[in-house]
């Protein structure tokens, strides 16, 4: 990996930049000075890896539902029917996931390590702040894998539009507007739905902000806050959370995607892929696909990493060897879903430090990004920037 | 040939507009910062438009002084003016009495001698307090595009009711068809035992995160 250190971004350039979240617990700093340096075809490899593996993903997704399989992948059952008629009607329609990858620099192969399609964050520091990072230390700001910030706003079109072409959203548009909802607390999380609020409002989008707890669900009349209706929620909460935290709530909003009053995005498919159970669909639907590693529900005999259909940050992960024996374990609160078991993949690494490469998805691969860490990355990874030589 | 799509578009598109202006260009900032959903415009229309698909029977009462204010307004199929004056009375208007009364006050906000667009502090009359119900999105939906617009009659609108529960009632009930049914907010509430987040140069632990 070549990779240059250049003057960091200030705490008061990243407050400026809205980015509040700077600093990790242990008083480091979350924003790397680093840059990796990436070459144009590795950068169209991850691009490619990208769009692909969403084609197999929904050729998964498709399987899944065919097939009953919602329990194999943990999905809550009051969910299914929700996840059912949401992939069923075009109108609910995927804004944007997140790929994690190993490899891809060095000559090492693309590997996905899993999907982050419901609630991925990061977004502010993908879209804008390493793209600020160049800019502030000379160099061509355009060389980039980065064009998520306008992706994001023409997939918010295509929510009207429903298709490729964009080209009628203000046509068609007929005023639906997007109520935008994190809950009270993170302010990580908040300014992650803003920043989409932003986008959406400039594509064109008549938009609102609160907090998850404000807005009003009724199952007839649907989303209202402050006495609007809104047509979409973009809410910052993962669906299972929804289904086991809030069993009421995944109640009223299937209510409310049958009675056609309201559209949720992410939409309740992406549950589907968002759990890491869903890799080893994959692997049975596409064997020893080059950019996959073997998955399976039960233990392999290969050095392997144990992971759990919903689990979030690096929390209750475990390496293996290939006789099972633990070599690296995190805690965590996620033991209770269903495992998985992954083949391990080596990250790519420089000076004792791991990377992991991601790739945002709105409608096409969109941008590029990294997270720095130990061999299992958590809360505590930094991230790192970016540029194409 | 190599498929350049993915190349970093942020120079060419419109947020390099916005960062450009100040060096580094620190300044999509503003509008997330600022976002607080304060620039809803329409947020006290919404029950004149959904009136104006439907329709609307209002209650008007005749005050002390002379002037007028909306009791109570409901959704209905059809549309429907009662008032109730001050010896206890109460009417159905006719269609006749309304024209007229509609006529009038179109006149008065031609001349700009209209309560609803030149606000004096003074009482509504009741042509006045008809147009500034919902029923009057209706009836006098020829007028509206020189009133509805018209960020005094907005004001005035909200004012003309007799209490701010008679306010909210009316959006409530045009809001929600069934008014059995009041829907549900309050899920995700914060609890007491949130940490302190004043502190938002931290990062925070991933035990009350939910984005990954």
């Amino acid at each position: 990996m070549k990779i240059t250190e250049v003057e960091a971004l200030s705490n008061e350039d990243l407050e400026n930049l809205g980015l509040e979240w700077h600093t990790d617990i242990d008083d480091t700093p979350y924003i790397s000075n680093e840059i990796i340096e990436v070459t144009e075809d590795e950068a169209q490899r991850y691009y490619d890896a990208a769009n692909e593996l969403y084609d197999m993903y929904v050729e998964a997704g498709q399987y899944v539902i065919d097939n009953d399989l919602f329990f194999e992948l943990g999905i809550p059952f009051n969910l299914v029917e929700a996840i059912k008629m949401s992939w069923e009607e075009e109108v609910h329609w995927h804004l944007y996931g997140r790929f994690d990858f190993a490899g891809g620099l060095d000559g090492k192969p693309i590997k996905l390590l899993e999907f982050n399609a419901d609630t991925p964050t990061m977004l502010y520091e993908s879209a804008i702040i390493q793209w600020a990072l160049l800019k502030k230390n000379g160099f061509d700001e355009s060389m980039q894998f980065n064009s998520l910030y306008e992706s994001l706003s023409d997939n918010f079109k295509r929510i009207i539009t429903l298709g490729d072409d964009i080209s009628n959203f203000d046509f068609v548009y007929e005023g639906w507007k997007i109520l935008f909802s994190s809950i009270q607390g993170s302010i990580e999380e908040e300014r992650s739905v803003k920043l989409l609020e932003v986008i959406a409002r400039e594509a064109g989008f008549n938009t609102s902000f609160c907090y998850a707890h404000e807005a009003q669900l009724d199952e007839h009349n649907g989303l209202s806050f402050n006495g609007d209706n809104y047509e979409f929620w973009f809410k910052l909460i993962p669906w299972e959370s929804i289904a086991v935290d809030e069993p009421d709530l995944a109640m009223l909003i299937t209510t409310m995607i049958r009675n056609k009053n309201t559209i949720f995005l992410n939409p309740a498919y992406t549950l589907m892929f968002q759990s890491k159970r869903m890799m080893k669909i994959l692997w049975d639907l596409f064997p020893n696909h080059p950019l996959l590693l073997e998955n399976s529900y039960e233990m392999l005999d290969k050095k392997q990493v144990k992971k759990h259909a919903f689990g979030r940050e690096g929390e209750s992960v475990s390496i293996l060897s290939s006789s099972g024996e633990i070599l690296t374990k995190s805690n965590g609160n996620y033991e209770n879903y269903p495992e998985l078991y992954q083949e391990f993949a080596e990250l790519n690494s420089h000076n004792g430090s791991f990377y992991q490469a991601n790739v945002f998805y709105a409608y096409e691969a969109c941008a590029l990004g990294f997270r720095k860490g130990g061999e299992i990355l958590n809360n505590m990874s930094k991230f790192v920037s970016h540029r194409i030589i | 040939m190599i498929n350049k799509k993915f190349l970093n578009k942020i120079g060419d598109s419109r947020i390099a507009g916005i960062f450009s202006k100040t060096g580094l260009g620190l300044v999509a900032v503003l509008a997330i910062v600022g976002c607080n959903g304060g620039e809803n415009q329409n947020s006290s229309s919404s029950g004149l438009e959904q009136a104006t698909k439907n329709g609307a029977i209002v209650t008007i009462e005749e005050q002390a002084d002379g002037s007028y204010k909306i009791l109570e307004e409901t959704p209905s199929s059809s549309t429907r003016v009662i008032l109730r004056e001050q010896n206890g009375n109460e009417r159905i208007l006719t269609q006749e009495e309304i024209d007229k009364i509609i006529q009038e006050e179109s006149k008065k906000i031609d001349s700009g001698t209209s309560q609803l667009t030149n606000p004096t502090g003074a009482g509504l009359s009741l042509g006045e307090t008809i147009l500034a119900s919902a029923a009057g999105a209706i009836l006098g939906s020829w007028i509206g595009s020189k009133l509805f617009n018209n960020q005094n009659y907005q004001s005035q609108q909200r004012t003309s009711y007799k209490t701010p529960q008679a306010y909210e009632r009316s959006q409530n009930s045009f809001n929600r068809n069934n008014a059995t049914n009041a829907g549900r907010s309050g899920f995700y509430s914060p609890n007491n035992n949130t940490p302190n987040t004043t502190n938002t140069q931290n990062r925070q632990n991933n035990s009350n995160t939910y984005g990954g």
